[in-house]
């Protein structure tokens, strides 16, 4: 592998790849060497256009653009003298010639390459009296994005996700030299999957998402990092958070997982996060069977009444439990102790499915599936059917998977149960057959692991608080089994306990606990994948 | 379909003299705009058809090449050098002249779709200044009046 020095410190990197390519796949670029850039992006084809990654390299007698040198044993390389920083004023001058500095209105002031390069290498005045040029302000590329022709430095990030990600390649740069575009082609428009990713990728504010613009500004938002629940993929991304809300999600960089990328579906997907058909309070079925308010020690007492009439009377066989891909590992590994405390096996999980396709989307909605079946949770249907066939009393339910098509008149066979219980977080038609609801937080609420389809477990933590009083699918179901007088289930829920303790019965989660699996994620132990 | 036959066979036979078959584009966009006058959208989507190319590429040359027109003109189109030499020989002056003389601005077509006027930024021809080119012929060492003369002669 050649080796070079950058700065006087000494990498082995990989061949043929580029310094810039080099230095981000040692993760040292700007974390240790800082080199300015643009039009370069570590998931894109290079296209070396704005020219501020420019250095110095020993026996080259011009600057070179980082991105596009390819590395070479024994190559000096200086990212600091006097003559690499002349050169990016001068480039921040050029770009800034045409820009209109109308950051105060501009949403991506805060987190603007443009202005914290300018904060760097920008000079402190104009040298030029014509005016900047004026173009359009607000552009409907799509039904997504919205784009400000003027604040757009040509660096064509956009232009070359839509052709080499979703494939769709809808952005071009139309025009010559300083009358240059970006825009779609006549009468099409920026329609894809993937769309909002622009808005990620654009340095500048040019291209913004018709959801978060001007919703807040971004110094506000607390970055927590988090997974999508959008399908078994578990992109990695942040939620945008603040005033206990979550503003947006955006993808955050995995390579294992979602390299850069998250689809428009799953971004969106924040939304149910605060939506108001969340469930917040607890539910009960009242004599004249109606739903009521109740609170959560009554509900939690009905339901350990049912499961202890029906245990006593038919034995714990007819106590029976469909889990939800959406729960946590660790709210799963709950369910599966209290079912064994009750001496029952007769379970499963509902898993809503969706079109998928080759680049992230994948058809499993939910985060967890491959997390519920490596915890011994089988299909849905042959629970589905011995309710059918009247051997089951009391059903728990987590979450309303159940309402996927494909479990079609699931509804009416939980009727069947005497009593059905159900832990949700959005109220929904399964309701109409459950006796007691209990209101559960949301992944964005709570803490604990996902297991993606391709058996990685990656942590999610708590972004808000629900502003209800809601535990998360584990700790009401610690507390159940409290009530219900379970041996294992006293005291307090401690769910970085729960976490460690899956490992100890289910070894392939070993060592992948909260605390152990780190911001990206590690996969299953002894896993194939 | 807005190109004909004969010059998709053009086309087809332009692509075929190089080594990628897409260096023949500015070609074929030429032969495109020489039949239909300019190059709507509809012709940009049957080029990148040709050409296995998305029509947002065949667009981006089109709106590169100040010779290529999305938009139709006049039956004639009338450009003025106006660069550095043609400027310093009077192409402003010749420019404002055919102007008043047309009765539209630098830009603009005729009323009765004669003639579409516009300027160009170096056509090349420097020792000749000031010149015009009209349609695919250069005219050159111009004053107001030829200039005129040889714009009423067409058609």
């Amino acid at each position: 592998m050649p080796r070079i020095t950058v700065d006087g410190r000494d990498y082995e990197v990989p061949e043929g790849r580029t310094l810039l390519q080099a230095l981000d796949d040692l993760g040292v670029l700007m974390n240790g060497v800082e080199i300015p850039h643009y039009c370069w992006h570590p998931k894109l084809s290079i296209d070396g256009s704005c020219r501020l990654c420019q250095v110095e390299i020993e026996g080259q007698p011009k600057l070179q653009i980082a991105c596009n040198t390819p590395v070479q044993d024994g190559m000096v390389v200086y990212t600091r003298t006097e003559r690499v920083r002349r050169a990016r004023e001068g480039v921040m001058e050029l770009l800034l010639v045409n820009h209109p500095l109308d950051c105060p209105i501009c949403d991506q002031a805060g987190e603007c390459k443009l202005q914290d390069y300018a904060f760097e290498y920008g000079v402190p005045r104009s040298r030029t009296r014509e005016p900047r040029r004026a173009l359009k302000k607000r552009v409907d590329l799509g039904p997504t994005i919205v784009f400000d022709q003027e604040r757009c430095i040509l660096c064509r990030r956009c232009v070359r996700f839509c052709r080499e990600v979703p494939g769709t390649g809808e952005l071009g740069v139309f025009g010559r030299g300083d009358r240059s575009v970006v825009d779609v082609f006549p009468g099409e428009e920026l329609r894809n999957d993937y769309s909002m990713n622009v808005a990620d990728i654009c340095p500048v504010g040019a291209l913004t998402t018709r959801d978060f613009r001007f919703r807040i500004r971004v110094w506000f938002l607390k970055e927590i990092p988090g997974v999508c629940t959008g399908c078994s993929r578990g992109c990695n991304i942040h939620l945008g958070t603040a005033y206990n809300r979550v503003y947006r999600y955006t993808p955050r960089r995995n390579d294992e997982v979602n390299e850069t990328w998250i689809c428009d579906e799953g971004r969106l997907s924040y939304k149910a996060i605060g939506a108001p058909d969340r469930i917040r309070e607890p539910w009960l079925r009242s004599a004249r069977g109606v739903l009521e308010p109740a609170t959560e020690s009554d509900a939690l007492g009905r339901a350990a009444d049912r499961i202890r009439t029906a245990a006593e009377a038919h034995g714990p066989g007819v106590v029976a439990a469909l889990a939800s891909p959406h729960a946590t590992n660790e709210d799963l590994f709950v369910l599966r102790r209290l079912l064994a405390a009750l001496g029952t096996e007769v379970h499963g999980m509902a898993v809503p499915r969706g079109r998928g396709d080759e680049i992230l989307l994948r058809e499993e909605r939910a985060p967890n599936v491959a997390g519920g079946r490596a915890l011994g949770f089988g299909e849905a249907e042959p629970v589905l059917d011995r309710i059918r066939g009247g051997g089951v009393s009391v059903l728990l339910v987590l979450g309303h998977d159940l309402l996927d098509p494909r479990y079609e008149g699931a509804l009416d066979a939980l009727r069947r149960c005497e009593s059905v219980i159900l832990l949700d977080t959005h109220h929904s038609e399964l309701e109409r057959a459950a006796e007691i609801v209990l209101p559960v937080r949301h992944a964005a609420e709570k803490l604990g692991t996902f297991t993606n389809f391709a058996g990685r477990v990656q942590r999610i933590e708590p972004a808000v608080e629900p502003p209800f009083l809601a535990l998360s699918d584990g700790e009401t179901l610690h507390r159940l089994g409290r009530t219900l007088g379970l041996a294992g289930f006293a005291g307090v829920y401690d769910v970085r306990a729960i976490s460690r303790a899956i490992g100890s019965e289910f070894p392939a989660f070993a060592g992948r606990d909260v605390d152990a699996v780190g911001p990206l994620g590690l996969p299953l132990a002894g896993d194939p994948a | 379909m807005v190109i004909s036959e004969a010059v998709r066979e053009r086309i087809e036979a332009a692509k075929a003299r190089f080594p990628q078959p897409r260096g023949a584009l500015l070609a074929a966009l030429h032969l495109v705009q020489e039949e239909l006058g300019h190059i709507p959208p509809e012709a940009e989507r049957e080029v990148a058809d040709l050409f296995g190319l998305r029509p947002v590429e065949v667009h981006e040359v089109v709106s590169f090449y100040n010779m290529f027109h999305s938009e139709s003109g006049g039956r004639h189109r009338v450009y003025v050098c106006t660069n550095l030499p043609c400027s310093l020989r009077g192409a402003r002056t010749l420019l404002r002249h055919l102007e008043s003389h047309l009765g539209i601005r630098c830009g603009q077509t005729t009323p009765d779709g004669r003639i579409t006027l516009g300027h160009e930024e170096c056509l090349g021809a420097c020792a000749y200044a000031p010149m015009m080119r009209v349609d695919r012929t250069y005219h050159e060492d111009l004053d107001p009046e030829r200039a005129v003369r040889i714009l009423d002669e067409l058609e």
